[in-house]
């Protein structure tokens, strides 16, 4: 006869009671595994989206620059010692140590053209990679449609050399849709498609294969910057801008810390919402054990003013009780864990509407187990003190 | 020569009820020796059940001494009470107030509970208060699977389990037939003479046979040897 099988033997006769206890906190426990398995894929997915639809490092060419004043002129933007950007830089980020956290490069050329006449910028790239990258831009109108078929994705278009993607601004200001022609350089580009608008600068450029772009502004193998998407769920991007820059002497990299900051700021938010749940559930459960075990402690003055007429100290009777309440919290955070699971799974892509399935997290079984047995211990405390500092004699009934 | 095992000297106790004040003993001196057995005897409300409340170390006196074994009983905390309660007493209640999901043996195992002894040794000690008792082929019965009398039986072998020096008992015929309750007294009477104190508060005369001594409790105070204790007295003990 010790403690334990004094609290497991009350628990065994008062089978409905400690299920319903367990049940409280299963619940509570479901919910936070449920919860914290949501959000954590959420998290991985919004990252891996975010990180996949936009560049968040980029580099450019290294140049010096000052701002001078010459005989009272104020002279700025005063660059030299300039470098260039070339395929070779393209084969060095190969070689850093988190290349496998990059998802896409995206070396663009960008450079001033006369086309049709009119002055315009014209951008060379790698199509795929860059609209990928950049999903933002999407095509209003597509050459060779029929009547009624909508324009395809662009990151899964592969454009012509001999084909341009026109900004919507650009658009009107050539006076061009899709299907035309526009001579740039003494050469003939079929308009593939025509962007739809995105309120930037990008609405006046003119996009064109990289190669293509290269010969034509005479820049062959040459860059203006190359953009990189970067997986960062793991990873942190100021350790690869730190790779990136030792790797390329010629090029100046930078993260783009606005879009990192975008990302913490969204999964903060999903957190903070998760935890705030979470904290009300518990503290559901919390009131279920404690009201619970308050109403048992009644139920049993009789019996611990036994306990204590026999020589059990305050300590042992209120060990009963938390005993009581730890043995129902571990079967019920196993339970807990599993159904936690269990709902994440199925009704997690739901609720978040997230594409991707939620991993199960079998690291979460040791921490429900915690959590159960803590919320259980905490919550059965008061009972336990209660029951420690009844009166015996009125216990007994001795009066 | 005999001992004095229990001292008691000019025990109060006073109880609030709203804005009353209840004194439930007015001044009680008492020796008890080791060995000897006591009958509390007096009217609902004499003040009987509050006695041995603080004769058991539950209930503290207003003002007053009392020492058991020469121990103030009192000047200890109520921790070192509950140890002094799980050494040196043991209760028999009214209505026997058996844990009612343990079964017969566990309960007797009960007061052993917060003891260092093994799981053995205190299975051997309540079974062999449980044979003592005539219970020997029911231990692994739970209380409502045992009668009254057997109830009563395993409620004693739980008061002396611990071998204690001093049993006290509040009514422990209370709630048995007249028959049962003979043999339950015949059992205290076995183990007071193996040379346990017992002190029992009771309402049957028929009990007051089977002790040394009979105290009247009248208004909270001892009543003074009169006529009626006598009358009691001269019933003569059976056993």
């Amino acid at each position: 006869m010790t403690i334990y099988s004094i609290a497991l033997s009350n628990l065994k006769r008062r089978k409905i009671k400690a299920l319903f206890l367990a049940v409280g906190l299963a619940v509570g426990v479901a919910t936070v595994v449920a919860l914290f398995s949501i959000v954590q894929a959420m998290r991985l997915e919004l990252g891996d989206r975010i990180d996949e639809f936009g560049a968040n490092i980029v580099i450019v060419p290294r140049w010096e620059g000052m701002e001078l004043t010459y005989a009272g002129t104020h002279v700025s933007g005063i660059t030299f010692d300039i470098q260039r950007l070339t395929e070779e830089d393209l084969a060095r980020i190969d070689t850093i140590a988190d290349r496998n956290s990059v998802n896409i490069i995206s070396p663009k050329l960008v450079g001033a053209v006369v086309a049709d006449g009119r002055r315009a910028l014209l951008v060379g790239v790698d199509t795929r990679r860059e609209f990928t990258m950049k999903r933002w831009f999407t095509l209003r109108e597509q050459a060779g449609l029929a009547s009624g078929q909508k324009p395809g994705d662009l990151a899964l278009l592969e454009i012509p050399e001999d084909q341009v993607l026109l900004g919507s601004a650009a658009s009107r200001a050539l006076g061009r849709k899709a299907g035309d022609t526009v001579v740039m350089g003494e050469r003939e580009f079929t308009v593939f498609g025509v962007l739809n608008e995105t309120g930037s600068q990008e609405d006046g450029l003119i996009f064109a294969n990289l190669a293509v772009t290269q010969e034509l502004l005479g820049r062959s193998g040459e860059f203006s910057l190359i953009e990189l998407s970067a997986y960062c769920n793991f990873c942190p991007v100021e350790e690869i801008v730190a790779q990136l820059n030792a790797a390329i002497p010629g090029g100046r990299t930078t993260a783009l810390r606005q879009a990192a900051l975008l990302r913490e700021e969204t999964i903060d938010s999903f957190s903070s919402l998760g935890f705030a749940l979470s904290g009300v559930v518990l503290a559901v459960a919390a009131l279920a054990v404690l009201t619970t075990m308050l109403a048992s402690v009644h139920e049993r003055t009789r019996e611990i003013g036994i306990f204590r007429a026999v020589g059990f100290r305050r300590a042992h009777v209120s060990a009963i009780i938390v005993l009581e309440a730890i043995l129902v919290s571990i079967p019920a955070g196993l339970a807990g864990f599993l159904a936690g699971g269990l709902t994440a799974q199925l009704a997690g892509p739901y609720l978040a509407q997230m594409q991707v399935a939620v991993p199960w997290q079998g690291g979460l079984l040791v921490p429900s187990m915690v959590l159960s047995s803590g919320l259980a211990a905490a919550a059965a405390a008061y009972p336990a003190l209660k029951a420690a500092r009844l009166d015996p004699v009125e216990a007994l009934r001795f009066i | 020569m005999t001992e004095v095992l229990i001292t008691m000297k000019e025990l109060t106790k006073t109880y609030k009820s709203g804005n009353d004040e209840v004194q439930a003993l007015r001044g009680v001196s008492l020796d008890i020796n080791r060995g000897e057995s006591v009958a509390v005897m007096g009217q609902s409300g004499s003040g009987k059940s509050t006695l041995l409340s603080i004769i058991g170390g539950l209930n503290p006196p207003s003002s007053g001494r009392i020492e058991i074994d020469g121990i103030d009983l009192y000047a200890l905390s109520q921790e070192k009470r509950a140890d002094f309660r799980r050494e040196y007493l043991g209760f028999v209640f009214q209505q026997f107030q058996l844990i009612p999901y343990l079964t017969a043996q566990e309960n007797v195992m009960l007061p052993l509970t917060t003891t260092g002894y093994s799981g053995r040794k205190k299975r051997e000690m309540a079974e062999k208060v449980l044979c003592r008792v005539g219970l020997a082929g029911k231990m692994n019965r739970l209380p409502s699977q045992l009668s009254g009398g057997e109830q009563e039986r395993v409620a004693i072998a739980r008061a002396i389990v611990n071998e204690p020096p001093l049993v006290l008992a509040d009514e422990p015929t209370g709630s048995l037939d007249s028959r049962t309750g003979e043999e339950i007294m015949e059992l205290f009477t076995g183990l007071n003479r193996e040379g346990l104190t017992v002190v029992m508060v009771t309402h049957n005369p028929e009990n007051t046979r089977y002790m040394d001594r009979t105290i009247l409790m009248q208004d909270g105070r001892l009543a003074d040897n009169s006529a009626d204790v006598l009358k009691l007295r001269t019933a003569g003990k059976r056993c």
